[in-house]
């Protein structure tokens, strides 16, 4: 855009920033569990670096549920690997500072160093239940060996404790079950067993890749609410990757919406679906066909996510944004901070920017919201049939 | 008489078994006694009656083009003449050594009758064999020894002495043992060599290991097998003074085919053990074994490992039965007298009952080896079930 870029020049004089956070801080009501600053994740590919996270500053509260929303490619799960050290091979911390428990995750680099944290400390529960699972092993075995290892247990206490575990994630019979091998089970039945897994661990912070993309939406409800009642249980703090809001809406405390290798949004679940500030937040809750009516289009975000193979300059969504202004095609918005729990990275918060008109499903967000909850508990009766 | 009878027993009993367990399979017999069905009802065991009786039309097949490919190589009037035509033969005794030759391989009568023949022989039922001398001066044969078979092999023809060297079970027999001697032992070793290769490849994938590896690999892939067996030939008898000749009970002697074999094969073995470790080291059970906390080291050898032999398993029957077989190039460099020559003794020496006994017993064998294979592939993947429904 190389007009804009010229007409930006007449008020290079305007501190643009103004009002915007200067250094990143926390909530102060809440505990911190895990803080990440400053960011940077690349990968190498072809013998060409790309960036594809950038420069991401995040504070996970304790006990809390926080959701990670944003389209296939945002960096979603690229973001979350870096707490367990699980990224490919080729990928690399580049910047930045992910502390917990007083030790910087970024700077670890071998598996020895890693193996203390991973599923003891953070556990991960990925998309696929039908691959997550070792298909020649018992069921059982994969829980107890998970005891063994963490929890030191001897051989009878890690199959006595891991058939409880199996009870525990509502799995009938767990004690015939024990020996059974993955092939024998359901889908939502192997993702049960997987959360056994990640349960045997004990784990303070629960990754959740996107665990019912797979499922069939009977099941995936039910998984849903069963890792709500175990983390009310275990009182663990959980992370929620997916692109489902309606998952988001049912579990997260607080949001997270990524686009573009960033966190363009955060807040609590009512700061984001209620005042969302970002355009491209925006964009996202006018897609969702629970909120459209009969007479509009179905709204859609036109355009492609960003190539990570060329370097992002200005605001990643502006070619896509309806609402895009000239400075956000040339300088990375910073961050904007709306309420203690609530800010956004988008140029529109500056005091400098013209007030514009949010779009309709969003101003009648309210409204929508409450039709949408309303038709869905009407359908619920006969929807939800008991798996297996 | 007293083999003929126990082979007796034993194919009766055998019979007995097999109508015995699709009665109870069936449910006409100890319906009710789950003791009797848990054996004779049990699914491999059907698995496997039902394979090898499918196994038995690919065997009939073979024995058919067998038979006729034998016809068309050899037609029975021009080979008798190219075997024991000379100025100086009577016409009697050509027509004595003829008539001999052509009923021992049963190249008597009409196509349609032979080929019966060709099939009673194979059958279990007991049949007179005997082995005759011919006196070309008085154009008279003597039998000299009889015997009777279960299953007719037939009788070694010996071109040189215009006699029947002996039975061909006494010939494949031991031949099979020596090849089998020299076989397992390679195949040990082979496998010892070749899966440790590939797991220290896949683990240490494009590390230097894995490159000295893959470029091994594709030399002996690259390398024609005659070639290479030469090249081995020159580093184990001229570097390493090993004899180049065979020697019953000299193991050194043995030791360059050995050698050879076993360095040859561990290079398949090794690539297809590195290529599914590394299939398996993407897979998500992985990196799910990963984000539990497990090990490398408790991931490799419990996780990955498994996974990758799965798929290796059924190879297992297959090199050890071959085992049997022997091999052609190696036993021909080494003057092996192992079975895998014979094949080609049998041709250049016309002798069809020779080849097709080979034939069969390699076609026996390798259909006992699959079979096998498939049941150690079951019994390690319990994703496979032998149930039809």
């Amino acid at each position: 855009m190389p007009k804009q870029k010229e007409a930006v020049r007449s008020f290079a004089d305007v501190d643009f920033e103004e009002g915007a956070m200067t250094e990143f801080v926390p909530d102060p009501n809440q505990e911190v569990v895990l803080s990440v600053r400053d960011l940077d994740v690349g990968f190498m590919v072809r013998g060409k670096k790309t960036h594809v996270i950038r420069n991401i500053n995040l504070d996970i509260y304790k006990g809390k549920t926080l959701a990670i929303v944003g389209e296939s490619g945002s960096g979603k799960s690229v973001f979350t690997k870096t707490f367990t050290g699980m990224l490919e091979s080729n990928g690399f911390i580049s910047n930045g500072t992910i502390m917990f428990e007083g030790q910087d995750l970024a700077k670890f680099t071998t598996n020895e160093e890693w193996t203390p944290i991973r599923g003891k400390k953070i556990a991960t529960i990925f998309q696929d239940p039908m691959t997550s699972l070792n298909p020649l092993l018992s069921i059982g075995y994969q829980i107890s060996e998970v005891l063994i290892i963490h929890r030191g247990m001897t051989k009878e206490e890690a199959r006595a404790e891991a058939i409880d575990l199996l009870g525990k994630v509502k799995i009938p019979h767990p004690e015939e079950r024990y020996d059974d091998k993955p092939f024998q089970f359901s889908g939502g039945m192997r993702q049960r067993a997987v959360i056994a897994i990640a349960l045997a661990c004990n784990p303070e912070i629960l990754i959740c890749d996107e665990p019912t993309t797979a499922l069939d939406v009977t099941v995936q409800s039910q998984i849903i609410d069963l890792i709500k009642e175990l983390q009310k249980e275990y009182g663990w703090t959980t992370i929620f990757i997916t692109h489902d809001l309606g998952v988001v809406a049912n579990v997260a405390d607080n949001v997270a919406v990524m686009y573009g290798g960033q966190i363009v949004e955060y807040g609590t679940i009512e700061d984001v679906f209620y005042h969302p500030e970002h355009p491209y937040t925006w964009a996202l809750l006018c897609s969702l066909p629970q909120l459209g009516t009969k007479e509009e289009p179905l709204a859609f975000i036109r355009g492609n996510p960003p190539s990570f193979g060329e370097e992002i300059v200005g605001d990643a969504f502006a070619p896509r944004s309806a609402y895009a202004m000239n400075i956000d095609f040339v300088r990375e918005p910073p961050i904007f901070k709306i309420s203690d729990t609530h800010w956004a990275k988008t140029w529109l918060l500056s005091k400098y920017a013209p007030k514009v008109e949010k779009p309709l499903v969003i101003q009648e967000l309210h409204e929508r919201m409450k039709r949408a909850a309303q038709e869905l508990a009407n359908q619920e009766g006969g929807d939800y049939g008991q798996e297996d | 008489m007293g083999s003929y009878l126990i082979g007796y027993t034993i194919i009766g009993l055998i019979i007995v078994f097999v109508v015995f367990s699709v009665l109870v399979r069936r449910g006409v017999m100890f319906a009710n006694t789950p003791s009797v069905r848990r054996v004779f009802a049990h699914p491999l065991l059907h698995y496997s009656l039902r394979r090898l009786a499918s196994s038995l039309i690919s065997l009939v097949l073979v024995i058919i083009v067998t038979f006729f490919l034998i016809r068309l190589a050899s037609p029975a009037d021009e080979t008798c003449t190219m075997l024991f035509r000379t100025p100086r033969m009577s016409e009697d005794v050509y027509n004595l050594l003829c008539d001999n030759w052509k009923a021992s391989m049963g190249f008597e009568g009409s196509t349609i009758y032979q080929l019966g023949v060709f099939f009673y022989k194979i059958l279990p039922l007991p049949k007179l064999l005997c082995i005759s001398s011919v006196d070309t001066t008085t154009a008279t044969y003597t039998i000299t020894s009889c015997r009777t078979f279960i299953f007719d092999f037939g009788r070694i023809w010996n071109i040189t002495g215009f006699t029947y060297g002996g039975y061909v079970i006494d010939y494949i027999g031991p031949k099979m043992g020596i090849s089998f001697e020299i076989g397992i032992i390679a195949v040990v070793l082979e496998m010892a060599i070749g899966y440790p290769f590939g797991i220290l490849m896949a683990k240490y994938q494009n590390g230097t290991f894995d490159k000295i590896g893959k470029a091994y690999i594709i030399s002996v892939d690259a390398i024609p097998g005659i070639a290479y067996y030469y090249i081995w030939m020159a580093l184990l008898c001229y570097c390493f003074k090993l004899p180049t000749v065979y020697e019953e009970g000299n193991f050194l002697s043995w030791l360059p085919a050995i050698l050879t074999m076993a360095f040859t094969g561990c290079a398949g073995i090794g690539m297809w053990v590195r290529r599914y470790m590394l299939d398996q080291f993407n897979a998500d059970y992985v990196k799910f074994a990963r984000s539990k906390g497990l090990s490398e080291r408790r991931i490799l050898w419990i996780h990955v490992l498994r996974n990758a032999i799965v798929p290796l398993v059924r190879t297992f029957p297959t090199a050890v039965l071959g085992a049997l077989l022997g091999t052609y190039y190696l036993e021909n460099i080494y003057a092996i007298p192992g079975l895998g020559q014979s094949i080609m003794v049998s041709i250049n020496s016309y002798d069809w009952s020779l080849l097709s006994a080979i034939i069969i017993i390699s076609a026996l064998i390798t259909i006992v080896a699959y079979l096998l294979g498939d049941i150690v592939t079951a019994a390690v993947d319990p994703r496979i079930s032998f149930t039809k429904d």
